[in-house]
């Protein structure tokens, strides 16, 4: 293979300037930029949005066991058959159908002024994380989030009469920590922020 | 929060992790273009491409919850994306793409500026398409998606020196199949 | 107003078991007669006095000392009157709803100019104003023009949007900033396209059935 000059590699990493080239090198780097650009240059829209979210939106199998049938059909493998990923896709939705029983867990009935309120935090190293405001008096340890497949991630769905409040979460029972992962915030007067939740009718 | 407004990758990652799948919608949106055009640069052909983005799209999805880090939401799909496409690539038992899949249409617009332009991502996309899948990706992550070394190394799990030589060689062996194709 | 003046109001014994049996054990003991009495300044004034209850036990539930929780006690029913009196000025007959003062006071401490404020309560006089208030308060925090933000949002209101519905509009209009329009074409966009904005999507069956009620749920202040 043929060794261009290490300057070009360089001008290209961004270690040296392009005008500190002489003319010849400051060709090679030019045509290799260009190249980018138009390889850069993108593609047509795949309109993926609506075909992936499509597919999400399809009941999801109640057990693991289809879960990993859904899995394995929904990997490519490399051996028995092959068939195209976008085929691979609609028979994986289509097998997800037919194995469905539907769930029919009852939950809480929602009345005409309450919504659900989640709650989502990322607290890798906590033993218990909770979610005080002004929903229950700020009274911290009786609306705990769970994180049952120990990935960090903690969550709670809570029934609250629609509306905004304000809260907290509070980790291993002292640490006083904002949802940093919504944005609306307010200042708490007392020198930290409290994070807003709008809680919006369920029954639409 | 994000540069260009809109919440952040946290917090969308965030809102779909407490259930609410339709914020998807913003991660896909957010990133399909480049993501579509790596994998077309990868693959040589838009269709596949297609193809190997939803279902990495999907993958993405359901194992958003191990996502570490949501601020490198980017890196995290770029290398879901990379696999995909490296598992396609071995499917076909080929590490190349064809000449004809790496052909582009011309724009629908037929000018002489556009066709001219066609002419030139085809040259481009062919000389492209001759490099090993590893230099490929190497080029079309540094040059054509902009990545920083350390943000490759992220995507692609190899050490930035090795990374380096990957992108050198690839420049190289792209100036001699332009010269080739011209 | 001193501590030692509000400590002196202590005295004052009306409605003043229920507030005290609220915060007792829960809000540091030197400061629950300063809120008590607070309360009492807010319940004669007509002003709303759970916003005080609340930010007093959100204090002692993150122990914070009592004369902090005094000041802001003292902080927040000065920004409840400034809230009220916006409120009249832009229109609101006296007197007005604990929940409409509530509603403004915390427009303004998300940081709504005063300003755009009255001109939201001017423009919907016979509503509740707080999912509009919302709405352009989470387009102000991203840096949106809040009077831009705000003509929007009456425009909605003019198309037939009312209530909750008032938040999916600032939401489209952060949906189409995130797809890479600058803000001035996001507003124009959304404007366009009025009354049709997304809903939101609603809570799955699985997010309801694993929904559970707090022990102690209290309505929004």
């Amino acid at each position: 293979m043929n060794a261009i000059d290490p300057r070009i590699h360089q001008a290209l990493d961004g270690e040296i300037s392009r005008d500190s080239l002489p003319p010849e090198l400051r060709g090679t780097v030019d045509r290799l930029e260009t190249v980018a650009a138009l390889l850069a240059s993108a593609p047509a829209a795949a309109g993926l949005e609506a075909r992936v979210m499509a597919a999400l939106r399809r009941p999801a199998p109640p057990g693991a066991g289809a879960r990993r049938l859904v899995r394995w059909l929904t990997t490519p493998h490399p051996v028995t058959f092959r068939i195209r990923p976008a085929w691979s896709l609609a028979l994986a939705a289509a097998v997800a159908l037919l194995t469905l029983v539907p769930t029919q867990e009852a939950g809480p009935v929602l009345g005409e002024h309450e919504g659900i309120a989640q709650f989502v935090g990322r607290f890798p190293d906590a033993r218990s994380v909770h979610v005080v405001g002004s929903f229950n008096d700020w009274r911290p340890g009786t609306i705990p989030l769970e994180d049952p497949d120990h990935d960090g991630v903690w969550r709670a769905t809570v029934v609250l009469p629609t509306g905004a409040y304000e809260y907290m979460f509070v980790v291993d029972g002292e640490r006083w920590v904002p949802d940093h992962m919504v944005d609306r915030l307010v200042e708490d007067d007392f020198g930290r922020e409290n994070s807003i939740v709008i809680v919006r009718t369920a029954r639409r | 929060m994000d540069v260009r407004g809109g919440p952040s990758d946290q917090e969308v990652v965030a809102r779909v992790l407490g259930g609410d799948r339709e914020a998807f919608g913003l991660v896909i949106r957010r990133y399909e273009t480049g993501l579509v055009r790596f994998a077309t640069r990868m693959l040589g052909s838009r269709d596949a491409a297609a193809d190997a983005v939803a279902e990495s799209l999907m993958r993405a999805y359901r194992h958003l919850a191990s996502c570490r880090d949501p601020s490198r939401l980017r890196t995290w799909l770029y290398r879901i994306v990379a696999n995909r496409c490296k598992s396609y690539l071995a499917r076909r038992h080929v590490g190349d793409v064809t000449l004809e899949e790496a052909s582009p249409v011309a724009d629908s617009t037929d000018n002489e500026a556009s066709l001219e332009r066609a002419e030139q991502l085809a040259l481009a996309a062919r000389a492209l398409a001759q490099l090993s899948s590893e230099k490929r990706e190497a080029f079309v992550l540094k040059h054509v998606e902009g990545l920083s070394y350390q943000e490759m190394a992220a995507v692609t799990g190899v050490r930035i020196p090795t990374l380096k030589m990957r992108v050198h060689r690839a420049r190289e062996a792209l100036l001699r199949a332009l010269e080739d194709h011209a | 107003m001193k501590l030692g003046l509000l400590l002196a109001l202590v005295a004052s014994p009306l409605g003043a078991q229920s507030v005290r049996g609220r915060l007792e054990g829960r809000v540091p003991t030197l400061a629950i007669p300063v809120v008590d009495s607070l309360v009492q300044v807010a319940a004669r004034e007509d002003l709303p006095t759970e916003p005080l209850v609340q930010k007093a036990l959100e204090g002692g539930a993150k122990r914070v000392p009592p004369q902090q929780i005094a000041a802001a006690g003292q902080v927040m029913l000065g920004q409840l009157r400034d809230a009220r009196e916006l409120l009249v000025r832009a229109g609101d007959a006296a007197p007005t709803t604990a929940a409409e003062v509530t509603t403004v006071y915390s427009a303004l401490k998300r940081g709504l100019a005063p300003r755009v404020v009255a001109r939201i309560v001017a423009a919907l006089p016979q509503e509740p104003r707080g999912s509009a208030l919302h709405a352009v308060a989470d387009l102000a925090a991203h840096r949106f023009d809040a009077d831009s933000a705000a003509s929007l949002i009456l425009d909605a209101t003019r198309q037939g949007l009312r209530g909750e519905r008032l938040l999916d509009v600032s939401t489209a209009v952060l949906h189409e900033a995130q797809r890479g329009r600058s803000r001035n074409e996001a507003l124009a966009l959304v404007r366009q396209r009025l009354p049709n904005v997304p809903p939101p999507p609603k809570p799955g069956r699985a997010s309801i059935a694993g929904a559970r009620r707090p022990e102690a749920a209290a309505p929004p202040p």
